[in-house]
Protein backbone atom coordinates (compact mmCIF):
# COMPACT_ATOMS: atom_id res chain seq x y z
CA UNK A 1 0.00 0.00 0.00
CA UNK A 2 1.53 3.31 -1.03
CA UNK A 3 1.10 6.16 1.40
CA UNK A 4 0.19 9.45 -0.13
CA UNK A 5 2.33 11.81 1.91
CA UNK A 6 5.32 11.78 4.23
CA UNK A 7 6.13 14.12 7.10
CA UNK A 8 8.78 16.73 6.36
CA UNK A 9 9.69 20.22 7.47
CA UNK A 10 10.16 23.49 5.62
CA UNK A 11 12.32 26.51 6.30
CA UNK A 12 10.12 29.61 6.57
CA UNK A 13 12.97 31.72 5.19
CA UNK A 14 14.34 29.80 2.18
CA UNK A 15 11.38 27.41 1.64
CA UNK A 16 13.76 24.49 1.64
CA UNK A 17 12.09 21.16 2.48
CA UNK A 18 13.88 18.37 4.37
CA UNK A 19 12.72 14.92 5.41
CA UNK A 20 12.43 13.41 7.94
CA UNK A 21 11.39 16.55 9.86
CA UNK A 22 14.27 18.50 11.41
CA UNK A 23 14.30 21.25 14.00
CA UNK A 24 16.61 23.72 12.24
CA UNK A 25 17.11 24.60 8.58
CA UNK A 26 20.54 23.33 7.45
CA UNK A 27 21.26 26.68 5.79
CA UNK A 28 19.70 29.15 8.23
CA UNK A 29 19.55 29.34 12.02
CA UNK A 30 15.75 29.26 11.77
CA UNK A 31 13.25 26.80 13.29
CA UNK A 32 11.48 24.87 10.52
CA UNK A 33 7.72 24.44 10.20
CA UNK A 34 5.91 21.10 9.66
CA UNK A 35 5.21 20.21 6.05
CA UNK A 36 3.97 17.27 3.99
CA UNK A 37 5.47 15.92 0.77
CA UNK A 38 4.15 13.34 -1.70
CA UNK A 39 5.62 9.86 -1.17
CA UNK A 40 6.88 9.49 -4.73
CA UNK A 41 10.07 10.65 -6.31
CA UNK A 42 13.12 9.95 -8.41
CA UNK A 43 16.19 7.92 -7.52
CA UNK A 44 19.20 10.25 -7.12
CA UNK A 45 21.66 7.42 -6.49
CA UNK A 46 21.75 3.92 -5.08
CA UNK A 47 24.24 1.35 -3.91
CA UNK A 48 24.41 -2.21 -2.67
CA UNK A 49 26.58 -2.72 0.37
CA UNK A 50 28.26 -6.12 0.63
CA UNK A 51 29.90 -5.61 4.02
CA UNK A 52 27.18 -3.85 6.01
CA UNK A 53 27.67 -2.86 9.64
CA UNK A 54 26.39 -4.94 12.53
CA UNK A 55 22.63 -5.35 12.58
CA UNK A 56 22.21 -5.42 8.79
CA UNK A 57 22.30 -8.31 6.37
CA UNK A 58 24.29 -8.39 3.13
CA UNK A 59 23.48 -7.41 0.43
CA UNK A 60 22.03 -4.16 1.74
CA UNK A 61 20.33 -1.90 -0.80
CA UNK A 62 20.38 1.82 -0.03
CA UNK A 63 19.05 4.61 -2.23
CA UNK A 64 18.72 8.38 -2.04
CA UNK A 65 15.32 9.42 -3.43
CA UNK A 66 14.37 12.99 -4.27
CA UNK A 67 10.69 13.32 -3.48
CA UNK A 68 8.46 15.39 -5.73
CA UNK A 69 8.11 17.92 -2.91
CA UNK A 70 11.84 18.64 -2.98
CA UNK A 71 13.23 16.72 0.01
CA UNK A 72 15.79 13.94 -0.36
CA UNK A 73 15.45 10.73 1.65
CA UNK A 74 17.57 7.75 2.50
CA UNK A 75 15.64 4.52 1.79
CA UNK A 76 16.06 0.82 1.94
CA UNK A 77 14.90 -1.34 -0.93
CA UNK A 78 14.28 -5.00 -1.49
CA UNK A 79 16.03 -4.92 -4.85
CA UNK A 80 18.03 -2.57 -7.05
CA UNK A 81 17.79 -4.63 -10.23
CA UNK A 82 16.11 -2.53 -12.88
CA UNK A 83 16.56 0.64 -10.82
CA UNK A 84 18.36 3.48 -12.57
CA UNK A 85 19.28 6.99 -11.55
CA UNK A 86 16.12 8.92 -12.41
CA UNK A 87 13.79 5.94 -11.93
CA UNK A 88 10.38 6.81 -10.50
CA UNK A 89 9.86 5.10 -7.16
CA UNK A 90 7.28 5.22 -4.43
CA UNK A 91 8.38 5.52 -0.82
CA UNK A 92 6.73 3.90 2.16
CA UNK A 93 7.23 4.63 5.82
CA UNK A 94 7.21 1.48 7.96
CA UNK A 95 7.98 2.14 11.62
CA UNK A 96 9.86 5.32 10.68
CA UNK A 97 12.10 3.50 8.20
CA UNK A 98 11.65 4.44 4.57
CA UNK A 99 11.48 1.84 1.81
CA UNK A 100 11.46 2.50 -1.90
CA UNK A 101 9.89 0.35 -4.54
CA UNK A 102 10.32 0.61 -8.25
CA UNK A 103 7.22 1.76 -10.07
CA UNK A 104 6.45 -0.06 -13.25
CA UNK A 105 4.37 1.51 -16.01
CA UNK A 106 1.10 0.24 -14.56
CA UNK A 107 1.89 1.60 -11.09
CA UNK A 108 2.89 4.93 -12.57
CA UNK A 109 -0.27 5.10 -14.67
CA UNK A 110 -2.38 4.38 -11.58
CA UNK A 111 -0.54 7.06 -9.67
CA UNK A 112 -1.10 9.76 -12.26
CA UNK A 113 -4.69 8.67 -12.76
CA UNK A 114 -5.29 9.32 -9.07
CA UNK A 115 -3.25 12.49 -8.86
CA UNK A 116 -3.90 14.77 -11.80
CA UNK A 117 -7.14 16.69 -12.38
CA UNK A 118 -9.11 16.30 -15.61
CA UNK A 119 -9.22 13.15 -17.68
CA UNK A 120 -7.19 14.74 -20.50
CA UNK A 121 -4.52 15.87 -18.04
CA UNK A 122 -4.35 12.38 -16.60
CA UNK A 123 -3.67 10.81 -19.96
CA UNK A 124 -1.13 13.52 -20.81
CA UNK A 125 0.68 12.99 -17.49
CA UNK A 126 0.82 9.24 -17.99
CA UNK A 127 2.13 9.69 -21.51
CA UNK A 128 4.72 12.23 -20.39
CA UNK A 129 5.94 10.01 -17.59
CA UNK A 130 6.22 7.09 -19.99
CA UNK A 131 8.21 9.10 -22.52
CA UNK A 132 10.43 10.51 -19.78
CA UNK A 133 11.11 7.04 -18.42
CA UNK A 134 11.88 5.73 -21.87
CA UNK A 135 14.23 8.64 -22.65
CA UNK A 136 16.08 8.16 -19.37
CA UNK A 137 16.46 4.48 -20.03
CA UNK A 138 18.07 4.98 -23.41
CA UNK A 139 20.33 8.00 -22.93
CA UNK A 140 22.30 7.06 -19.84
CA UNK A 141 25.71 8.40 -20.73
CA UNK A 142 24.68 11.93 -21.68
CA UNK A 143 25.82 14.74 -19.42
CA UNK B 1 58.50 38.26 7.75
CA UNK B 2 55.76 39.84 5.74
CA UNK B 3 56.91 43.12 4.19
CA UNK B 4 54.76 43.97 1.19
CA UNK B 5 52.19 45.93 3.15
CA UNK B 6 48.62 44.96 3.80
CA UNK B 7 47.89 41.40 2.84
CA UNK B 8 44.22 42.30 2.60
CA UNK B 9 44.98 44.74 -0.20
CA UNK B 10 46.94 42.12 -2.11
CA UNK B 11 43.98 39.85 -1.69
CA UNK B 12 41.55 42.39 -3.15
CA UNK B 13 43.41 42.31 -6.46
CA UNK B 14 43.04 38.56 -6.71
CA UNK B 15 39.53 38.41 -5.43
CA UNK B 16 38.37 40.30 -8.51
CA UNK B 17 40.00 37.69 -10.74
CA UNK B 18 38.39 34.67 -9.12
CA UNK B 19 35.10 33.34 -10.42
CA UNK B 20 32.61 34.38 -7.77
CA UNK B 21 30.12 31.97 -6.31
CA UNK B 22 30.62 29.41 -9.03
CA UNK B 23 28.70 26.15 -8.74
CA UNK B 24 27.35 26.77 -5.27
CA UNK B 25 25.61 30.10 -5.64
CA UNK B 26 22.29 28.62 -4.50
CA UNK B 27 23.52 28.60 -0.90
CA UNK B 28 24.10 31.67 1.21
CA UNK B 29 27.72 31.37 2.32
CA UNK B 30 27.76 34.76 3.97
CA UNK B 31 30.77 37.04 3.73
CA UNK B 32 34.17 35.47 3.02
CA UNK B 33 35.16 33.85 6.27
CA UNK B 34 37.92 35.48 8.25
CA UNK B 35 40.59 37.95 7.39
CA UNK B 36 43.06 37.05 4.68
CA UNK B 37 46.51 36.20 5.98
CA UNK B 38 48.05 37.22 9.26
CA UNK B 39 50.69 39.40 10.86
CA UNK B 40 53.60 37.27 9.70
CA UNK B 41 54.32 34.62 7.10
CA UNK B 42 54.37 31.01 8.31
CA UNK B 43 57.23 28.70 7.35
CA UNK B 44 57.64 24.94 7.65
CA UNK B 45 61.00 24.43 9.31
CA UNK B 46 60.81 20.67 9.85
CA UNK B 47 58.85 17.63 8.70
CA UNK B 48 58.81 13.96 9.65
CA UNK B 49 56.58 10.91 9.69
CA UNK B 50 56.55 7.27 10.67
CA UNK B 51 56.13 4.45 8.21
CA UNK B 52 52.37 3.89 7.75
CA UNK B 53 50.80 0.44 8.01
CA UNK B 54 50.22 -2.11 10.73
CA UNK B 55 52.39 -0.93 13.63
CA UNK B 56 53.03 -2.60 16.96
CA UNK B 57 53.88 0.64 18.81
CA UNK B 58 51.33 2.63 20.82
CA UNK B 59 49.91 5.87 19.42
CA UNK B 60 51.96 8.09 21.78
CA UNK B 61 55.10 6.22 20.67
CA UNK B 62 54.22 6.76 16.99
CA UNK B 63 53.54 10.45 17.61
CA UNK B 64 56.83 10.75 19.50
CA UNK B 65 58.71 9.17 16.58
CA UNK B 66 57.20 11.62 14.06
CA UNK B 67 57.63 14.61 16.41
CA UNK B 68 61.28 13.76 17.08
CA UNK B 69 62.01 13.62 13.36
CA UNK B 70 60.26 16.94 12.68
CA UNK B 71 61.88 18.75 15.63
CA UNK B 72 65.38 17.57 14.75
CA UNK B 73 64.75 18.48 11.09
CA UNK B 74 63.85 21.99 12.32
CA UNK B 75 66.83 22.03 14.66
CA UNK B 76 64.83 22.89 17.78
CA UNK B 77 64.31 20.96 20.99
CA UNK B 78 61.36 22.75 22.54
CA UNK B 79 58.59 24.36 20.46
CA UNK B 80 56.63 27.32 21.82
CA UNK B 81 53.38 25.38 21.50
CA UNK B 82 52.03 21.99 20.37
CA UNK B 83 48.91 21.15 18.36
CA UNK B 84 47.85 17.48 18.48
CA UNK B 85 45.45 15.92 15.96
CA UNK B 86 43.73 12.63 16.79
CA UNK B 87 40.28 11.79 15.46
CA UNK B 88 39.08 9.34 18.06
CA UNK B 89 41.79 7.99 20.36
CA UNK B 90 39.17 7.68 23.13
CA UNK B 91 37.51 4.80 21.29
CA UNK B 92 40.47 3.42 19.37
CA UNK B 93 42.85 3.30 22.33
CA UNK B 94 40.71 4.05 25.38
CA UNK B 95 42.69 7.13 26.38
CA UNK B 96 41.59 10.75 26.58
CA UNK B 97 43.01 14.19 27.43
CA UNK B 98 45.19 13.61 24.42
CA UNK B 99 46.93 16.98 24.24
CA UNK B 100 48.39 16.65 27.72
CA UNK B 101 49.08 12.95 27.24
CA UNK B 102 51.22 13.59 24.16
CA UNK B 103 52.99 16.64 25.60
CA UNK B 104 54.00 14.61 28.65
CA UNK B 105 55.01 11.64 26.51
CA UNK B 106 57.26 13.93 24.42
CA UNK B 107 58.97 15.23 27.55
CA UNK B 108 57.40 18.63 26.86
CA UNK B 109 54.80 18.58 29.61
CA UNK B 110 55.07 22.33 30.26
CA UNK B 111 54.61 23.37 26.62
CA UNK B 112 51.09 24.76 25.93
CA UNK B 113 49.21 22.09 23.95
CA UNK B 114 45.78 21.86 22.34
CA UNK B 115 44.04 19.02 20.51
CA UNK B 116 42.11 19.61 17.28
CA UNK B 117 39.47 17.39 15.67
CA UNK B 118 37.53 17.67 12.38
CA UNK B 119 36.99 13.95 11.67
CA UNK B 120 39.27 12.57 8.94
CA UNK B 121 40.72 15.99 8.13
CA UNK B 122 41.88 16.58 11.74
CA UNK B 123 45.53 16.63 10.64
CA UNK B 124 45.02 19.55 8.30
CA UNK B 125 42.87 21.33 10.89
CA UNK B 126 45.82 21.05 13.29
CA UNK B 127 48.12 22.55 10.66
CA UNK B 128 45.61 25.40 10.37
CA UNK B 129 45.57 25.90 14.15
CA UNK B 130 49.38 25.98 14.12
CA UNK B 131 49.32 28.38 11.18
CA UNK B 132 46.93 30.66 13.09
CA UNK B 133 49.15 30.63 16.20
CA UNK B 134 52.15 31.81 14.19
CA UNK B 135 50.37 34.14 11.76
CA UNK B 136 48.67 35.94 14.63
CA UNK B 137 51.98 36.49 16.37
CA UNK B 138 50.95 34.46 19.43
CA UNK B 139 53.80 31.95 18.98
CA UNK B 140 56.98 31.80 16.94
CA UNK B 141 57.31 28.02 16.77
CA UNK B 142 54.63 25.32 16.85
CA UNK B 143 54.89 21.53 16.64
CA UNK B 144 51.91 20.04 14.78
CA UNK B 145 51.56 16.28 15.19
CA UNK B 146 48.76 14.02 13.97
CA UNK B 147 48.34 10.28 14.40
CA UNK B 148 45.95 7.39 14.73
CA UNK B 149 46.20 3.79 15.85
CA UNK B 150 43.44 1.48 14.64
CA UNK B 151 44.66 -1.83 13.20
CA UNK B 152 44.70 -3.54 16.62
CA UNK B 153 40.86 -3.56 16.57
CA UNK B 154 38.67 -5.87 14.42
CA UNK B 155 37.67 -4.29 11.09
CA UNK B 156 33.88 -4.06 11.77
CA UNK B 157 34.62 -2.21 15.01
CA UNK B 158 36.94 0.23 13.21
CA UNK B 159 34.30 0.82 10.50
CA UNK B 160 31.74 1.50 13.17
CA UNK B 161 33.95 4.04 14.97
CA UNK B 162 34.77 5.85 11.70
CA UNK B 163 31.10 5.62 10.70
CA UNK B 164 30.10 7.76 13.66
CA UNK B 165 31.16 10.77 11.65
CA UNK B 166 28.08 10.13 9.46
CA UNK B 167 24.69 11.77 10.10
CA UNK B 168 22.67 9.65 12.58
CA UNK B 169 19.62 9.26 10.32
CA UNK B 170 21.73 8.12 7.38
CA UNK B 171 23.72 5.81 9.64
CA UNK B 172 20.47 4.20 10.83
CA UNK B 173 20.09 2.84 7.27
CA UNK B 174 23.34 0.94 7.58
CA UNK B 175 25.32 3.66 5.77
CA UNK B 176 29.06 3.36 6.23
CA UNK B 177 31.73 5.53 4.61
CA UNK B 178 32.03 3.08 1.65
CA UNK B 179 28.22 3.10 1.26
CA UNK B 180 28.08 6.90 0.99
CA UNK B 181 31.09 6.87 -1.31
CA UNK B 182 29.31 4.24 -3.42
CA UNK B 183 26.26 6.51 -3.73
CA UNK B 184 28.48 9.43 -4.76
CA UNK B 185 30.47 7.31 -7.20
CA UNK B 186 27.33 5.96 -8.91
CA UNK B 187 25.98 9.51 -9.29
CA UNK B 188 29.36 10.73 -10.63
CA UNK B 189 29.55 7.89 -13.15
CA UNK B 190 26.08 8.69 -14.41
CA UNK B 191 26.14 12.48 -14.31
CA UNK B 192 29.82 13.23 -14.99
CA UNK B 193 30.70 10.24 -17.12
CA UNK B 194 33.43 8.80 -14.90
CA UNK B 195 34.14 5.21 -15.90
CA UNK B 196 35.13 2.16 -13.89
CA UNK B 197 38.42 2.09 -15.77
CA UNK B 198 39.26 5.67 -14.82
CA UNK B 199 38.59 5.18 -11.11
CA UNK B 200 40.53 1.90 -11.21
CA UNK B 201 43.52 3.55 -12.91
CA UNK B 202 43.79 5.93 -9.93
CA UNK B 203 44.42 2.90 -7.70
CA UNK B 204 47.00 1.51 -10.15
CA UNK B 205 48.84 4.85 -10.26
CA UNK B 206 48.81 5.39 -6.50
CA UNK B 207 50.00 1.86 -5.75
CA UNK B 208 52.83 2.35 -8.26
CA UNK B 209 53.80 5.60 -6.49
CA UNK B 210 53.64 3.97 -3.05
CA UNK B 211 55.99 1.23 -4.22
CA UNK B 212 58.58 4.02 -4.50
CA UNK B 213 57.80 5.45 -1.04
CA UNK B 214 59.40 3.63 1.93
CA UNK B 215 56.87 5.26 4.29
CA UNK B 216 53.84 3.80 2.48
CA UNK B 217 51.51 1.08 3.78
CA UNK B 218 51.50 -0.83 0.46
CA UNK B 219 54.86 -1.48 -1.18
CA UNK B 220 53.63 -3.50 -4.17
CA UNK B 221 52.20 -2.24 -7.48
CA UNK B 222 48.83 -3.65 -8.61
CA UNK B 223 47.46 -4.34 -12.08
CA UNK B 224 44.30 -2.87 -13.57
CA UNK B 225 42.74 -6.37 -13.68
CA UNK B 226 43.37 -6.91 -9.94
CA UNK B 227 41.61 -3.63 -9.16
CA UNK B 228 38.67 -4.15 -11.52
CA UNK B 229 38.12 -7.74 -10.41
CA UNK B 230 38.51 -7.22 -6.66
CA UNK B 231 35.39 -7.92 -4.60
CA UNK B 232 32.50 -5.46 -4.50
CA UNK B 233 32.32 -3.42 -1.31
CA UNK B 234 29.61 -0.89 -2.11
CA UNK B 235 28.50 -1.22 -5.71
CA UNK B 236 30.12 0.18 -7.90
CA UNK B 237 33.10 0.54 -5.51
CA UNK B 238 35.41 -2.44 -5.20
CA UNK B 239 37.94 -3.29 -2.51
CA UNK B 240 40.88 -1.75 -4.41
CA UNK B 241 38.99 1.53 -4.80
CA UNK B 242 39.03 1.99 -1.01
CA UNK B 243 41.87 3.07 1.25
CA UNK B 244 43.19 0.67 3.90
CA UNK B 245 43.14 1.03 7.68
CA UNK B 246 46.58 2.04 8.87
CA UNK B 247 48.51 3.15 11.92
CA UNK B 248 50.97 6.00 11.82
CA UNK B 249 51.83 9.56 12.71
CA UNK B 250 53.23 12.63 10.98
CA UNK B 251 54.53 15.96 12.26
CA UNK B 252 55.66 19.37 11.05
CA UNK B 253 57.30 22.30 12.83
CA UNK B 254 55.96 25.73 11.89
CA UNK B 255 57.98 28.86 12.49
CA UNK B 256 57.78 32.61 11.98
CA UNK B 257 61.45 32.57 10.96
CA UNK B 258 62.01 31.95 7.22
CA UNK B 259 62.67 28.35 6.21
CA UNK B 260 62.78 26.66 2.77
CA UNK B 261 58.97 26.18 2.47
CA UNK B 262 56.18 28.67 3.21
CA UNK B 263 52.47 28.06 3.78
CA UNK B 264 51.21 30.41 1.07
CA UNK B 265 47.52 29.80 1.68
CA UNK B 266 45.18 27.63 3.70
CA UNK B 267 41.39 27.49 3.53
CA UNK B 268 38.49 25.62 5.07
CA UNK B 269 35.12 24.71 3.57
CA UNK B 270 32.04 23.33 5.26
CA UNK B 271 29.05 21.30 4.10
CA UNK B 272 26.08 19.75 5.87
CA UNK B 273 26.91 16.48 7.65
CA UNK B 274 23.84 14.90 5.99
CA UNK B 275 24.45 14.08 2.35
CA UNK B 276 20.69 14.10 1.72
CA UNK B 277 20.79 17.87 2.35
CA UNK B 278 23.15 18.44 -0.60
CA UNK B 279 21.80 19.43 -3.97
CA UNK B 280 24.80 17.99 -5.83
CA UNK B 281 26.40 14.69 -4.93
CA UNK B 282 29.05 14.76 -7.63
CA UNK B 283 31.17 17.66 -6.43
CA UNK B 284 32.19 18.71 -2.95
CA UNK B 285 31.25 22.27 -2.18
CA UNK B 286 33.44 22.12 0.93
CA UNK B 287 36.52 21.53 -1.24
CA UNK B 288 35.56 24.29 -3.69
CA UNK B 289 35.13 26.83 -0.89
CA UNK B 290 38.38 25.74 0.80
CA UNK B 291 40.30 25.96 -2.48
CA UNK B 292 38.90 29.38 -3.26
CA UNK B 293 39.95 30.64 0.19
CA UNK B 294 43.45 29.14 -0.14
CA UNK B 295 44.05 30.60 -3.61
CA UNK B 296 42.75 33.96 -2.41
CA UNK B 297 45.14 33.95 0.53
CA UNK B 298 48.06 32.84 -1.62
CA UNK B 299 47.39 35.43 -4.27
CA UNK B 300 47.74 32.99 -7.17
CA UNK B 301 45.56 30.46 -8.91
CA UNK B 302 45.50 26.74 -9.69
CA UNK B 303 47.64 27.19 -12.82
CA UNK B 304 50.75 27.63 -10.67
CA UNK B 305 50.38 24.33 -8.80
CA UNK B 306 53.09 21.79 -9.75
CA UNK B 307 52.23 18.84 -7.51
CA UNK B 308 49.17 17.85 -5.46
CA UNK B 309 48.33 15.54 -2.58
CA UNK B 310 44.59 14.83 -2.72
CA UNK B 311 42.29 12.94 -0.34
CA UNK B 312 41.71 9.69 -2.28
CA UNK B 313 40.06 7.72 0.56
CA UNK B 314 38.03 6.31 -2.34
CA UNK B 315 39.71 6.56 -5.73
CA UNK B 316 36.87 8.47 -7.48
CA UNK B 317 37.43 11.23 -4.89
CA UNK B 318 40.84 11.95 -6.43
CA UNK B 319 39.13 12.70 -9.74
CA UNK B 320 36.34 14.76 -8.16
CA UNK B 321 38.90 16.65 -6.05
CA UNK B 322 41.04 17.46 -9.09
CA UNK B 323 38.05 19.32 -10.51
CA UNK B 324 36.88 20.82 -7.20
CA UNK B 325 40.32 22.37 -6.59
CA UNK B 326 40.35 23.75 -10.14
CA UNK B 327 43.49 21.79 -11.07
CA UNK B 328 41.73 20.39 -14.13
CA UNK B 329 38.69 21.90 -15.84
CA UNK B 330 35.27 20.41 -14.99
CA UNK B 331 34.73 17.07 -16.72
CA UNK B 332 38.40 16.58 -17.63
CA UNK B 333 39.69 14.53 -14.68
CA UNK B 334 38.96 11.19 -16.37
CA UNK B 335 41.00 12.29 -19.37
CA UNK B 336 43.85 13.37 -17.06
CA UNK B 337 44.22 9.92 -15.50
CA UNK B 338 43.81 8.11 -18.84
CA UNK B 339 46.55 10.27 -20.40
CA UNK B 340 48.92 9.79 -17.46
CA UNK B 341 48.96 13.54 -16.69
CA UNK B 342 48.74 12.87 -12.95
CA UNK B 343 51.47 10.21 -12.77
CA UNK B 344 54.99 10.99 -11.52
CA UNK B 345 56.59 12.55 -14.61
CA UNK B 346 53.22 13.76 -15.90
CA UNK B 347 52.10 17.34 -16.34
CA UNK B 348 50.67 17.52 -12.79
CA UNK B 349 51.78 14.67 -10.51
CA UNK B 350 49.02 13.80 -8.02
CA UNK B 351 49.67 11.77 -4.87
CA UNK B 352 53.33 10.95 -5.57
CA UNK B 353 53.36 9.51 -2.02
CA UNK B 354 50.75 6.91 -2.97
CA UNK B 355 47.89 8.92 -1.47
CA UNK B 356 45.48 7.59 1.13
CA UNK B 357 44.88 4.67 -1.19
CA UNK B 358 48.36 3.22 -0.92
CA UNK B 359 50.41 5.29 1.55
CA UNK B 360 47.62 4.47 3.99
CA UNK B 361 45.07 6.47 5.97
CA UNK B 362 45.73 6.74 9.71
CA UNK B 363 42.90 9.31 9.97
CA UNK B 364 44.37 12.31 11.82
CA UNK B 365 47.90 11.59 10.56
CA UNK B 366 46.81 11.91 6.94
CA UNK B 367 46.46 15.68 6.63
CA UNK B 368 49.84 16.27 8.27
CA UNK B 369 51.47 13.54 6.16
CA UNK B 370 50.25 15.27 2.98
CA UNK B 371 52.08 18.41 4.14
CA UNK B 372 55.18 16.32 4.99
CA UNK B 373 55.19 14.79 1.50
CA UNK B 374 54.85 18.22 -0.15
CA UNK B 375 57.68 19.63 1.99
CA UNK B 376 59.91 16.74 0.92
CA UNK B 377 58.91 17.19 -2.73
CA UNK B 378 59.54 20.96 -2.64
CA UNK B 379 62.87 20.54 -0.84
CA UNK B 380 64.03 17.78 -3.22
CA UNK B 381 64.10 15.12 -0.49
CA UNK B 382 61.54 12.69 -1.96
CA UNK B 383 64.03 10.09 -3.02
CA UNK B 384 62.76 7.66 -5.65
CA UNK B 385 59.60 9.64 -6.42
CA UNK B 386 60.92 13.21 -6.74
CA UNK B 387 59.01 15.60 -8.98
CA UNK B 388 60.09 19.03 -10.15
CA UNK B 389 57.93 21.43 -8.17
CA UNK B 390 57.89 24.86 -6.56
CA UNK B 391 54.24 25.02 -5.51
CA UNK B 392 52.28 22.16 -3.97
CA UNK B 393 48.62 21.76 -3.05
CA UNK B 394 47.22 19.51 -0.34
CA UNK B 395 43.53 18.77 0.08
CA UNK B 396 41.96 16.94 3.02
CA UNK B 397 38.38 15.72 3.43
CA UNK B 398 36.75 15.49 6.86
CA UNK B 399 33.86 13.07 7.28
CA UNK B 400 32.08 12.62 3.97
CA UNK B 401 33.27 16.01 2.70
CA UNK B 402 31.71 17.93 5.59
CA UNK B 403 34.84 19.78 6.77
CA UNK B 404 37.46 20.11 4.06
CA UNK B 405 40.79 21.88 3.81
CA UNK B 406 43.09 23.05 1.05
CA UNK B 407 46.65 24.22 1.72
CA UNK B 408 49.16 25.71 -0.69
CA UNK B 409 52.89 25.41 -0.03
CA UNK B 410 55.55 27.42 -1.81
CA UNK B 411 59.29 26.85 -1.96
CA UNK B 412 61.36 29.92 -1.22
CA UNK B 413 62.94 31.33 -4.35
Amino acid sequence: MTQDVLGASRCPRCRRVVAPPALMCPDHPVVMEPHLVPAVGEVVSFTTLYSPPEGFRSPLHIAIVELDGGARLFCHGEETRGVKIGSRVSVEDVNSIFYFSHMGFAARARLFWRRTGYRGEKVAAIGKSFVKGFWKGTSREDR
Amino acid sequence: MYVEGCQGARNEVWRSKLPQGRRHDNVDTGPASGLIGGVTDVWIAGAGMTRFGKREESLPALMAEASGLALSDAGIERPGSIVVAAMNPEEFTGEGNYGSLIATHLGLSHVPTIRVETATSSGMAAVYAGYALIASGLQDSVLVVGGEKMTHLPTPRVSEIIGRSIDAHERSYGSTMPALAGLITRAAMQRRGLTLKEISLVAVKNHANAARNPFAHFQEPVTLETVMESRLVADPLRLYHCCPMSDGAAAVVLRAEPAPVRIAGIGQGMESIAIRYRSDLTSFRATQVAAEAAYRMAGFGSERVDVAELHDAFTPFELLSLEDTGLVPPGKSGRAILDGDTAIGGRLPVNPSGGLKARGHPLAATGVSQIVELVWQLRGLAEGRQVDARIGLAQSIGGLATNNWVALLERRR
